[in-house]
């Protein structure tokens, strides 16, 4: 081979190589995309709801209450009547069937909402009132375009006679759509028009918010006592190999470990934010005690030495000038380990939080959901409702571990001193 | 004839199997510069790092004999280090100043210490130190400008000056010139030999040129032994030994 060739040779290495590069750089890309894609093709309809314009009318003797009545009054009332009275007027129905199918156009909330409205204000006997209602799920998929009307009538969830009715809201402009705060706001709920991710919020917040008051001061401060004060020996390494080992554990068994000592021997309640946020704090310990090791061996020996050399006690040299160095890189890496734990589902389910939880929790001791687990729940659901609701909820999930790393990594940017 | 400040007696170090130090038996003279020559990892800093303790942090380090400073065996295990390394300050090879503002690297070591209580107090230990290590007039209207900001020579002085804010007995310099141009290695030579007045200084150096031109007494360390130690003009102008001979003209080392 003559040297020309050789060189000729090496240079169409090095172009292949860049090919290969950025092949794989696009396929990684190209499947971001699908996913994202997917997910929000699926997802954005979830945040708008359908609403149907109502005219609601307080009959005084359906309600049985006077104007002004007091809050206790209200709640015990009996809007239901006033409710059926006032929805099959919505369209001119014939006979008692066709108002059965009318009715079940609206959500199974639209007495609670009609009684919500006259709590706002208690002087409506005797008026009539517009009001938005919210649609069933069926008129809500069908209204977002997500629900196939061309299918022959027994193969529907919606009759014949509803896509009537339902054309005759579009041409009088009843129903529209608009920011689906039920989404925010509830629990889960059997009805997917009604169902929410509040509860899920809440519990993976309490849940969250455990796992770092747990973790958090147990893996700093057993890095720092790894790395700066414990003797090097076997003891030292042995430890440090099984918390290498323990951050590759498979996210289940803690769950099995909760299981068992945490719900079977200590009988803490179950399906709670805390055991979740305890099994969570177990499993993202080693995980955080190993960034945090790495940002104390990152700071260099000279600084140690420098603060001992002026007089600085091991302990002084240690919380005054590494620990601080230190700080960014432990934080990311904390950062980073919740995030990881905010999508972990598998040891959640051990430990009962799949259980169907229609309230928000106010503590952590209550029953709750947590938005991955909401995700698995909702995707095993027949109803299309939960489709939108499952790929909104992925939403919610990645948008928080992206503003998550999106912190750890501003933090190590812009905190993070480098050594040459 | 000067006082003997620090006094060391059959002095052998080890790293875990090897020794690093064989029966050192030298003495650093009160308000004077010793320099300490030897080809790298002949055990000169091994040597240093013993005075200030600095070997305690290195597991595997063990040292027997005995180092005495104004009388004291400074090598015993009751010893407090702290209060050691008060009296005996260390310049390190590369400069080392904290990623802090100029005022905090040089505050920090009084501070621990409970010398200067008040601001004023401080304020004064401050600005004496800089202007001792002679970087006063160039730092005086950035104090709050991080130390790591400084050009290397500048740095080291800051270095010296933290040394130095402790108001140490001795000052033990590891090669404090290695990483400095010729320039701001001048201006450091300059600033040992003011020093030398206060303090008794050690420093380890791998210039011939740098030794003759600072100390007044050297000493020639070879695979951990010490080879010979007189007056510095003896030493380079006419050695005892063979291999001081051979190491100062270049012929080995």
């Amino acid at each position: 081979m003559t040297k020309e060739e050789r060189l000729k040779k090496r240079h169409r290495a090095e172009k292949r190589f860049r090919f290969y590069g950025l092949t794989s750089i696009f396929v990684a890309l190209l499947f971001v995309v699908i996913l994202v894609q997917n997910i929000f093709s699926k997802g954005s309809s979830a945040f708008k709801k359908t609403i149907i314009t109502t005219e609601v009318f307080f009959d005084q003797e359906l309600l049985e209450i006077q104007n002004g009545a007091s809050q206790e009054e209200i709640m015990e009332a009996d809007f239901y009547d006033t409710m059926i009275e006032n929805l099959i007027k919505a369209y001119p129905a014939k006979n008692r069937d066709e108002e059965d199918e009318l009715l079940k156009l609206f959500s199974g909330d639209a007495e609670i909402e009609i009684k919500k409205a006259f709590l706002n204000d208690n002087n409506l006997i005797g008026k009539t009132i517009t009001l938005d209602l919210t649609a069933s799920d069926d008129i809500d998929q069908l209204h977002k375009g997500n629900y196939p009307r061309d299918l022959p009538e027994e193969r529907r969830r919606i009759s014949d006679f509803q896509l009537v009715i339902y054309d005759y809201f579009v041409e009088n402009k009843k129903i529209s759509k608009n920011f689906n705060n039920y989404f925010f706001n509830n629990g889960d709920s059997r009805d997917p028009e009604l169902a929410g991710i509040g509860g899920a919020l809440v519990g993976s917040f309490y849940s969250i918010l455990i796992c770092l008051l747990l973790a958090f001061p147990v893996a700093v401060l057993a890095s720092i006592y790894l790395e700066e004060f414990a003797p090097k020996n076997k003891i030292t390494d042995f430890i440090e190999i099984n918390i290498n080992n323990l951050a590759a554990v498979p996210s289940i068994v803690y769950g099995l470990l909760a299981l068992q000592i945490l719900l079977a021997t200590i009988q803490l309640p179950r399906s709670t934010p805390l055991v979740a946020g305890i099994t969570l704090a177990l499993m993202t310990l080693p995980r955080i005690i190993i960034p945090c090791r790495a940002s104390l061996k990152a700071v260099p020996p000279s600084i140690r030495e420098g603060a001992l050399a002026v007089g600085a006690s091991k302990f002084q040299s240690v919380f005054h000038h590494v620990v601080p160095l230190a700080l960014p890189g432990t934080l990311s890496g904390t950062i980073i380990g919740l995030a990881q734990a905010l999508g972990e589902t598998a040891p959640l389910i051990l430990i009962g939080m799949v259980a169907f939880v229609v309230d928000i929790p106010s503590s952590p001791i209550d029953p709750s959901s947590s938005l991955p687990v909401q995700v698995y729940l909702w995707s095993e659901s027949a109803e299309r409702g939960f489709v939108e609701k499952t790929s909104a909820t992925i939403m919610m999930l990645l948008s928080f571990l992206i503003v998550m790393n999106f912190i750890a990594v501003y933090l190590r940017q812009k905190f993070e001193k480098r050594w040459n | 004839m000067s006082n003997i400040k620090i006094k060391s007696k059959n002095l052998n170090v080890y790293y875990g199997d090897k020794q690093a130090l064989f029966d050192v038996n030298l003495d650093l003279n009160e308000k004077e510069v010793t320099a300490l020559i030897g080809p790298s990892g002949c055990g000169k800093s091994t040597f240093i790092r013993c005075i200030n303790r600095m070997n305690d942090v290195i597991d595997i380090c063990k040292v027997t004999g005995n180092i005495e400073m104004d009388g004291i065996n400074i090598n015993d295990k009751d010893l407090d280090v702290v209060s050691l390394r008060e009296r005996v300050g260390m310049v390190f090879q590369k400069p080392n100043p904290f990623p802090k503002s100029i005022y905090d690297n040089i505050s920090y070591g009084p501070k621990i210490h409970g010398k200067g209580e008040t601001k004023s107090e401080l304020d004064q230990i401050v600005e004496n130190s800089l202007k001792k290590s002679a970087l006063w007039e160039e730092v005086k209207d950035r104090l709050d400008e991080p130390g790591t900001s400084l050009s290397g020579g500048q740095q080291q002085r800051l270095c010296i000056a933290r040394a130095i804010s402790v108001n140490p007995e001795v000052i033990l310099m590891d090669e404090p010139c290695s990483a400095l141009d010729p320039i701001a290695t001048a201006k450091i030579e300059e600033l040992i030999d003011e020093l030398k007045k206060t303090y008794t200084i050690v420093i380890v150096t791998h210039s011939m040129a740098q030794a003759v031109r600072v100390s007044q007494k050297t000493g020639f360390f070879h695979l951990g032994k010490l080879i010979e130690v007189g007056k510095t003009e003896k030493i380079f102008k006419n050695p005892d030994n063979k291999m001081t001979q051979d190491y100062i003209t270049g012929r080995f080392g």
